[in-house]
């Protein structure tokens, strides 16, 4: 198993402010490649790829900006999601850092594709260097005439915004991000209508991540075909792992989706765990993917084995927990963070996650309740089934698997005693 | 008193070189301007907030909830002016 660098080729390669350089290594051949073939091409170019997205969800790039491109309403948008607040990801970083010209050559081809007429990106406020690079990249690129009107003498012309995030994790999710650039309180929303009918102030907005963005003008200069020679036949080309947690070596690995097992990943790459303790659990796809169990790491790196196997790939950024960490530290942990950043919008996400952290926290001071336990699941369940927004769904998930493969750790925190009589003596 | 007028001036002479160099704001633009408002000042100051409600058309209330709503916006100076 090795490294196949697709879309990191050129991370450290260029000064990342340099526009020639950049020329030099190849690029920009994406975007000559779509102006001549024009929007329609483009978007069957993609379709044909079967670029799936890359920011958790794994929806097909194609029927979104096609979605996008058959609306009649203007002026329509595209946006660049480099908010990546998930927890144990930072494969955006590198590519915004290391090859920022790509990823703004896919964002103008995107634009071009569903004949959007505004563009935005928008980075997490903290990547400080990473927003002030931006804004230079934005205006060395209005100089090298890829940016504004008549784009490298087509025409094609767009306006380009970089903005800064604010805080949030939540500003991360589809229309909480897009009612961020709205200036109003990120939240998010129910759906349908989807943001390519109706997104950023009314019009048809695609908000792309920005590894898949990054897959553009890959696509668009090698042909659908050979893209597809990466990867599998569902999910073509390649994936960036962010690996962290209790490895030895963690970092951003970029493999072809398929081409290893979580294992091999894990040993490889992050050569084993930071003391040498057999693992306990991994998270494959971020801090809202559910536990996986030692027993089951052995299943491919693709969207589909690992949903089988019982969590999902996510933003592939895969959390490794080793033994001597009790189950409750870690839910306890991720729930932390998750009760903080909850917009509050839905009840359900609003007091799940404060419920649920209330009774963990009961658990570790060995004061649980008999039916604790129920009541965990319970609640976690409902807020799988009713929250509004992708996060309020996926954030029971690792208490809920943790308590499948874990119950001696929650158990441990169990007070012998009745619901009732516990109950009764805090009344008094 | 004459102190905290000179402050106010001061602190409106420089908003309307920002607005000028960001060339005016817009509904649309007015994330990232009211970002920009921020790194210069370090807060939102509340004159900026009624001017941007005011050129923008979105209310003054409105403005607050989204600010108050950011971890990273303050809508009042450490030091008081």
């Amino acid at each position: 198993m090795q490294e196949n660098k697709v879309l990191t080729r050129r991370v450290g390669k260029y000064e990342a402010l340099d526009v020639e350089a950049y020329k030099a290594l190849g690029g920009l051949r994406g975007l000559e490649q779509a102006l001549r073939a024009g929007p329609q091409a483009v978007l069957e170019e993609i379709e044909r790829s079967g670029l799936t997205g890359r920011g958790g969800a794994g929806f097909p790039e194609g029927l979104k900006w096609q979605a996008a491109a058959r609306e009649d309403k203007y002026p329509k948008y595209f946006i660049c999601n480099a908010d990546e607040g998930e927890l144990g990801t930072f494969k955006d970083k590198v590519l915004l850092d290391g090859d920022p010209w790509a990823v703004l050559e896919g964002i103008l081809i995107a634009a071009y594709a569903i004949g959007a007429q505004h563009a935005y990106i928008y980075i997490k406020g903290e990547y400080e260097a990473t927003c002030q690079l931006w804004e230079k990249l934005a205006l060395q690129a209005e100089q090298a005439g890829l940016l504004g009107e008549r784009i490298l003498g087509s025409e094609f012309s767009v306006s380009f915004h970089v903005a800064k995030g604010r805080g949030p994790y939540i500003a991360g999710e589809e229309f909480a991000l897009i009612a961020s650039l709205e200036a109003r309180r990120p939240m998010s929303r129910l759906k349908p209508p989807y943001p390519t009918v109706q997104g950023l102030f009314g019009g048809p907005t695609v908000v792309n991540n920005v590894e898949t963005v990054a897959n553009v003008p890959v696509i668009l200069a090698q042909g659908a075909e050979a893209y597809r020679k990466l990867g599998t036949r569902d999910e073509p080309g390649t994936r960036l792992f962010s690996l962290s947690g209790d490895v030895k070596l963690p970092g951003v690995y970029e493999l072809e989706i398929g081409s290893g097992t979580l294992r091999e990943l894990i040993d490889e790459f992050g050569k084993g765990t930071t003391h040498g303790r057999p693992i306990k659990a991994v998270q494959p796809g971020g801090g809202t993917s559910a536990l996986l169990a030692d027993g089951s790491l052995d299943c491919a790196l693709t969207t589909q084995t690992i949903r089988k196997a019982g969590s999902g790939l996510g933003t592939a950024g895969v959390i490794v927990y080793e033994e001597g960490k009790s189950a409750l530290d870690i839910v306890g942990g991720l729930l932390d963070f998750y009760g903080f950043e909850s917009c509050g919008r839905c009840s359900p996400c609003r007091i799940g996650v404060v419920t649920m952290k209330e009774i963990i926290e009961r658990l570790s001071r060995r004061k649980g309740t008999a039916d604790d336990l129920e009541r965990l699941r319970q609640i976690g369940r409902a807020c799988v089934a009713a929250s509004t927004c992708g996060m309020g769904q996926a954030f029971p998930l690792p208490v809920l698997s943790a308590l499948e493969l874990f119950p001696e750790d929650f158990n441990a925190g169990l007070r012998q005693t009745s619901a009732k009589e516990f109950d009764s003596r805090i009344v008094r | 008193m004459k102190g905290a007028k000179a402050v106010k001036a001061f602190k409106m002479q420089t908003y309307q070189k920002l607005l000028e160099k960001s060339g005016g704001v817009t509904k649309e633009s007015l994330f990232i301007f009211l970002g920009k408002v921020q790194d210069t000042f370090g807060y939102v100051p509340r004159e900026v907030v009624c001017d941007l409600a005011a050129r923008t058309g979105v209310a003054e209330a409105r403005l607050y909830g989204a600010l108050t709503a950011y971890g990273d916006f303050e809508i009042g100076s450490e030091a008081r002016d």
